[in-house]
């Protein structure tokens, strides 16, 4: 038996040890070899890049998008508090229900799987994903673009539970409380809180099941809250309770967390602070190139399929543009199976590149309201939003 | 490499879920990860006080952060975020932060 301070020297393998394990079962990108990411393999993850191991924050490599639907073991991890569940007992655990509402529920898992049963597909990203592309910097969680994932999410409808309890008269807002929990009592616990309206909309889903199985802990196990279109701060991990409120919910982590600022880009002039600030909500456009990876060394007049990914706040993309001749001219992409509005989209993009050289490929996507992308990164001073068209060199011999 | 092997599924092993047969019990374990700050003056209060709340890679993977950024976030941890740490020890904290791990202005 191997000692903690053994097991941990082990489980937390620099980049060296991991890459190459992995480049021996031939699923590590060539950029890793270069980089000083940390990877660990939490429980039910493979070896995801660790920004912080307590709570963790996991980030998932690029790679590992070229899926449809990411893999549960794929799925990057963001918990807030140091005390996350690591076991929960289903024959104890109950889903409380109250506050302005004409009973108090205490749901357990057989309960919830009596509602009708919704499934559907939705990008879960956070709010910080691509911190660490600011500029200037910010503090906060310096992910790159791997604080993503599509997954197929299934549960009861929020409004069904809600309609059960009974919501009476009066009710302004809704807030989702789990089993994390501060490491200090003078620690702000993690509660979120969505308008009433908002939380009775039909695709707000209390998700039990992520791609067919029970969540992974480190995702939500029993149960999370699923607000497609919307960034994952809201998306609360270990439901515990749930409470209907007579007035605006807004503690510390609705405000002055969490916030954007009161415009139209949700932005200000780089370095400088916003007068007014709203909670951050919808999902700006994105689209990555997923393949060729990132410095990818192609053969010339050999064709290759550029294949990437594209999505947006809750409605359908439209289209997706690419160049590979970094911005100077475009071409619509092929877009892949459609998995409704709140999935991701896949595209292809077929090119046989004739000179050697370096080359830069760029996709933008526009969603079917116009929302696109910007050709600069907008800033905000919390780090959030990011969604600029983004350049992938790749090198052609 | 086949010891590294070997070491992936001892990992995998200790590590992945546990949910006992015919029961609702559902338990992982997590991994320790160890993170060893730079040397310098303040570090041994940094250690102490901020390893509380959160593991120290919450301080390694900053960008090298302004005088004014550390400032601003050793005040968040205390009046936000509720860390009862004196106003000495903050001092000699965001010292330690700015130096070590700061962009020098």
């Amino acid at each position: 038996m191997m000692s903690d301070q053994d097991l941990s020297r082990r489980t937390f393998l620099k980049v060296a040890g991991v890459t190459a394990a992995l480049a021996a079962s031939g699923g590590v990108p060539e950029g890793l070899f270069a980089s000083e990411k940390r990877f660990a393999r939490f429980p039910e993850k493979t070896d995801l890049i660790v920004l912080t191991s307590r709570p963790p924050q996991l980030e998932t490599p690029m790679s590992h998008f070229r899926d449809l639907i990411t893999p549960n073991e794929s799925l990057f991890v963001r918990w807030h508090l140091a005390n996350i569940p690591t076991s929960v007992d289903l024959n104890t655990w109950r889903l409380k229900v109250g506050g302005n509402t004409e009973k108090e529920l205490q749901l357990s898992m057989e309960d919830l799987r009596k509602f009708e049963k919704v499934t559907y597909t939705a990008v879960i990203q956070c709010s910080g994903n691509s911190r660490s592309f600011f500029e200037p910097r910010v503090a906060g969680g310096q992910w790159e673009h791997g604080a993503m994932g599509n997954v197929t999410w299934s549960g009861a409808r929020m409004k069904d539970i809600l309609s059960m309890a009974g919501i009476k008269a009066g009710s302004v807002d809704v807030s989702f409380d789990g089993l994390d929990r501060p490491p200090l009592p003078t620690v702000p616990d993690f509660i979120k809180s969505l308008a009433i309206d908002k939380a009775t909309e039909d695709d707000i889903i209390i998700a039990y099941e992520m791609n067919g199985v029970p969540l992974t802990m480190l995702n939500g196990f029993p149960a999370r809250l699923i607000v497609p279109g919307w960034y994952a701060t809201y998306w609360v991990k270990a439901l515990s309770e749930i409470v209907v409120h007579t007035k605006t919910y807004e503690e510390f982590w609705m405000k002055p967390a969490y916030r954007i600022p009161d415009n139209a880009c949700g932005c200000v002039p780089p370095g400088t602070t916003p007068k007014k600030t709203v909670p951050i909500h919808r999902m700006t456009t994105r689209s990555f190139v997923i393949a060729p990876a990132e410095k990818a060394e192609l053969k010339k007049n050999v064709p290759v399929e550029i294949m990437g990914i594209a999505f947006s706040g809750g409605y359908s993309i439209r289209d997706v543009i690419v160049s590979v001749d970094a911005g100077k001219s475009w071409r619509e992409a092929s877009l892949g199976d459609d998995k409704g509005r709140y999935s991701w989209r896949q595209w292809f993009f077929p090119w046989r590149p004739q000179k050697p050289g370096t080359y830069t490929l760029m996709a933008k996507a526009t969603n079917s309201i116009g929302e696109s992308q910007p050709f600069e990164g907008l800033w905000n001073p919390a780090g959030y939003l990011w969604n600029k068209v983004e350049k992938t060199p790749v090198t052609v011999r | 490499m086949k010891s590294i092997f070997a070491l992936v599924v001892i990992i995998l092993a200790i590590s992945f879920e546990s949910v006992g047969a015919g029961d609702n019990l559902k338990t992982i374990s997590l991994p320790q990860v160890n993170v060893e700050l730079r040397e310098g003056d303040g570090k041994a209060k940094t250690v102490t006080l901020c390893a509380v709340c959160h593991s120290l890679d919450y301080i390694t993977t900053q960008p090298a952060l302004t005088r004014a950024q550390w400032t601003g976030t050793m005040n968040k941890m205390i009046k936000v975020m509720g860390a009862p740490i004196s106003e000495e020890d903050a001092g000699i904290i965001t010292g330690y932060l700015t130096k070590q791990y700061g962009s020098g202005n």
